[in-house]
């Protein structure tokens, strides 16, 4: 039996028959959305004749000129102000004896893993104009008529996002001083440079790229985000990019609209990336060879505590505040009562997790969403990667480019692809939880993909050549030998995969339907009534469950999380 | 045209009687109202089923809450599914649906009534005259000469206020400066009972009345709920706004009562349907059923709706013949309310 196995294998090695399925659904899954959005962009919806009528609509009318306008200056002044915070936090924590790094560093991932439209929520109760709590405590205490904060404004917007866009700068700097050896700047010292100069002249410049990368990142993410500009800037009555696509949803339906507005960001996604790929090849070059070099901290003496008052700012706005506003409601009976007797309850958690079947539902979605998800990212990106690091298919860099395609595709545009692939036979996955898994994994499928690879170009091949050379099929060796050496590897990777589908909206407001509801798409229906309390409680539980989750990573596998998902390699 | 106040029902209720006999040839095809034996029946059937599936935008999150309650405490073994959107937005997964022919949707309940004339062309409803149709007042019945679907909740646009100040008791007051900033508002491309009222100002005041409630930099919102939630947290101290949700959170101490506008609330008449490919067509018809028995009313009273029954009073006993009110025809929002949107994105740029 096991030698008529072991000749089967021989004569038509099965990991050629895995690797070709792996290959046709990653065709389907990233070209066929990709391709049907450029068709329907194309595409006259009144006679199905093609022409650029779409664009001529999308981009001469200055009611869908402001918006990207409007979504320019966004994600410009969010990637500016991120940048601008995100470099001295890094060289504070990485370079400095400021007290509390260790606290500051996991403030700064809690930030990271934080959604957005969460925080943009938080932001909601803690800066409405009127009945913001900031505002209330300003009123209540100086007796003025009206507090200072407006978050339901551009720059609300920008203030918010900037406070979940640090992370990015904040890693890649951090990454870079990391490298950066103290040779140059001792010897500027012994030449008399001041703190401040080596810092300006040696430490800054080394570090550009990776600010360079940390700005685009921001910028591709403030662009892409629907989530807190709908929450902020639909009651501000500015239409940013995404959220103008949300309208051409809305009845009578306009995909063919939404598809040529949805072009440029995806071109400008793509160049940035492009741009961001090669000044982190440069960042690296940079510091070969000065590798290994002692690094020490730099003294703050008398400003270590006026410092640390300043760093932590950033996660107090980002992480401390918010989190307060959203447990604080949703621990409350009514949020507009405040904080009196009786107005105390976990009523919401009970409403949410036991005695409302479509939060239930919502919540189990998710999980069984996400985890479905990451396992087809991962086994896809475990099939594909290896026959691609090994060698074993000619054209080996175009499987791995279209593995990585969807990272450069903002997740509101994969959706619009989509929907116009697979709301139609003959593959129809629209109304089935498929929709969304499908979606979710092929978002993530970078993610998991270049986390795989980077696992597995540290094991070399050589063990699975000997057990190849002892009659073992491909699949036996690699089932036997490499998987379990890399169990950590592809844990991590599916964990990475894992994270951000369980939280996914800008993909999955698009693809949902009311039956296949999934936590967030019920926190953006929720929001439209107010229904602060229910919503909070669902944040709260996604925050619960994210925090689990990076904490078994750490644990466990103790990998630095925003390295892994910012950077696919 | 929003038709004329009225102070009395009867009127409008003859006035709908003589269009029915008007289009009498439709009615050779309808259906004939459920009897007892029927809906013993249908029960019977939907328990096979198990499920009915309803979206809603009839009333608030807590309100559908307790009509999903009180219908499985009647009907026990039948899962309810529903969610809770605004009108526009349960009509467009609704219409994706059927493009991609996925038939998820048992109950389809808007409160814009040109939606239903929609799928009533797209020939996906159902014909149905439930059992006690006759309860809810004569103008009322039989709100589609084909029967393809019924009224199944009431209500009004009118002026909700914080009780911190004197409300304004006429529509154009909501324009006057005093009001700067203090003003909230749904949207029409998300709510049903905002587009019910943009269209009748509009066909009242002409668009200029928008303009000058522009100037006050209204915030706006999505849901004509939000409103309410804006003047409870003393966000804003006046909006055009629901009665039911903002009775029901002022029934549970919050700072928000309700102005009768003197120049006319604007009555909702919210539609329900069955559609024709249900999943489960018993369970939602014996759900489309239960919306007019004397529990169905009283769960709306209770959640400060108005109850669709003449045998079950009002939370807040005003009659409906004692407001001063208007109503927009079908044929009138159907034209009217893209119309609206498309001015109110030039005016309000959202």
């Amino acid at each position: 039996m096991a030698r008529n196995v072991q000749r089967l294998e021989r004569r038509i090695d099965a990991g050629a028959i895995v690797f070709a399925l792996a290959v046709a659904a990653v065709a389907i899954m990233v070209m066929l959305p990709l391709t049907w959005l450029l068709y329907s962009s194309l595409q006259n919806p009144t006679n199905a004749t093609l022409g650029f009528a779409n664009y001529a609509t999308a981009f001469t009318k200055s009611i869908y000129l402001t918006p990207i306008a409007n979504s320019l200056i966004l994600a410009t002044s969010v990637a500016a102000i991120a940048a601008a915070i995100g470099t001295p936090l890094a060289w504070l924590v990485a370079r400095t004896d400021i007290p509390g790094r260790g606290l500051l560093r996991g403030l700064v991932i809690a930030a990271f893993v934080t959604p957005p439209f969460l925080g943009a929520q938080a932001w909601m109760l803690l800066a409405a104009p009127h009945s913001g709590w900031l505002n209330r405590a300003f009123v209540a205490m100086t007796g003025s008529t009206q507090g200072p904060f407006n978050i339901y404004s551009l720059a609300g917007a920008i203030f918010v996002m900037a406070a979940y866009n640090i992370p990015y700068t904040f890693t890649f700097v951090s990454g870079a001083l990391a490298l950066m050896p103290s040779d140059l700047e001792d010897a500027a010292a012994i030449l008399g440079s001041g703190a401040l100069r080596r810092t300006m002249t040696i430490v800054l410049p080394l570090a550009l790229p990776a600010i360079i990368a940390g700005f685009i990142m921001s910028f591709l993410e403030a662009i892409s985000e629907f989530g807190a500009p709908a929450f902020l800037l639909i009651p501000a009555r500015t239409q940013v990019i995404t959220t103008q696509l949300y309208l051409f949803f809305q009845y009578p339906t306009r995909i063919e609209l939404a598809a040529a507005y949805a072009m440029p960001m995806l071109l400008v996604t793509a160049g940035l990336l492009y741009a961001q790929r090669r000044l982190i090849g440069r960042r690296r070059y940079t510091m070969i060879g000065t590798k290994g070099g002692r690094r020490h901290l730099i003294p703050l003496r008398g400003l270590r505590w006026p410092l640390f008052a300043c760093a932590f700012a950033v996660p107090f706005i980002g992480v401390i505040m918010p989190y307060a506003a959203l447990l604080a409601t949703s621990l409350s009976r009514a949020w507009g009562r405040g904080p009196v007797p009786g107005n105390l309850t976990f009523y919401w958690y009970r409403w949410a997790l036991f005695d409302n079947p479509e939060t239930q539902r919502a919540v189990m979605h998710s999980f069984v969403y996400a985890f479905a998800a990451a396992t087809i990212a991962v086994a896809l990106a475990i099939t594909i990667g290896f026959a691609v690091q090994r060698g074993l298919v000619p054209g080996a860099q175009i499987f791995a480019f279209i593995c990585m395609a969807p990272y450069v595709i903002p997740g509101i545009i994969l959706a619009i692809g989509f929907y116009a692939a697979f709301s139609r036979p003959p593959l129809l996955l629209y109304g089935t939880a498929w929709m969304l898994i499908v979606a979710f994994a092929t978002r993530f499928l970078p993610i998991a993909y270049s986390n795989f690879t980077t696992s597995l170009q540290t094991l070399s091949g050589d063990l699975e050549l000997a057990a190849r050379s002892l009659g073992a099929g491909r699949i036996r060796s690699i089932v036997t030998i490499t998987f379990p050496l890399l169990r950590n590897g592809i844990l991590s990777a599916w964990l990475l995969a894992f994270i951000p589908a369980l939280r996914e909206l800008s993909c999955a407001i698009f693809l949902f339907t009311p039956q296949t509801a999934v936590i967030s798409t019920v926190i953006f229906d929720f929001s439209d009534a107010g229904n602060f309390e229910a919503l909070s409680t669902l944040g709260i539980l996604i925050l619960v469950a994210t925090f689990a989750i990076v904490l078994l990573m750490y644990r466990f596998l103790g990998r630095s999380l925003i390295e892994a998902e910012a950077q696919p390699a | 045209m929003s038709r004329p106040t009225r102070s009395s029902f009867l009127a409008l209720a003859a006035g709908a009687a003589a269009g029915l006999s008007a289009r009498a040839p439709a009615e050779a095809a309808k259906p004939n109202e459920m009897s007892d034996a029927d809906v013993s029946k249908l029960y019977a059937a939907a328990k096979k089923e198990g499920t009915v599936v309803w979206w809603t935008a009839h009333y608030a999150q807590s309100a559908a809450d307790r009509v999903r309650d009180a219908f499985k405490a009647k009907y026990p073994g039948i899962e309810v599914q529903f969610i809770r959107q605004t009108a526009q937005v349960i009509f467009q997964r609704l219409n994706q649906d059927l493009k991609s022919n996925v038939h998820e949707l048992d109950v389809f309940a808007s409160t814009d009534e040109s939606h239903y004339v929609v799928l009533k062309k797209q020939n996906v409803l159902s014909a149905f005259v439930p059992a006690d149709i006759n309860k809810v007042p004569l103008s009322l019945r039989h709100l589609d000469p084909d029967e393809m679907y019924q009224i199944g909740a009431l209500g009004f646009v009118l002026i909700n206020f914080n009780t911190k100040v004197q409300p304004p008791h006429r529509w154009p007051q909501l324009g006057d400066p005093k009001w700067k900033d203090q003003l909230t508002l749904g949207h029409p491309a998300f709510s049903g009972y905002v587009g019910n009222w943009v269209v009748a100002m509009n066909d009242k005041y002409g668009w200029e009345y928008f303009k000058s409630i522009a100037a006050n930099n209204p915030k706006i919102g999505r849901s004509v709920n939000d409103t309410v939630t804006d003047i409870v947290g003393g966000e804003r101290m006046v909006g055009a706004g629901p009665d039911n949700y903002s009775l029901e959170r002022k029934a549970g101490g919050n700072p928000i009562d309700i102005v009768y506008p003197d120049d006319g609330a604007v009555l909702i008449t919210a539609p329900v349907a069955v559609l024709k490919a249900a999943p489960h067509p018993n369970a939602g018809r014996l759900f489309m059923n239960f919306m007019y028995s004397r529990e169905y009313s009283q769960v709306l009273v209770k959640s400060y709706n108005y109850p669709l029954r003449t045998d079950v009073p009002s939370a807040n006993g005003v009659k409906l013949d004692k407001i001063h009110w208007t109503r927009n025809k079908v044929e009138r929002l159907e034209t009217g309310i893209p119309e609206v949107v498309a001015k109110w994105r030039e005016t309000f740029n959202v």
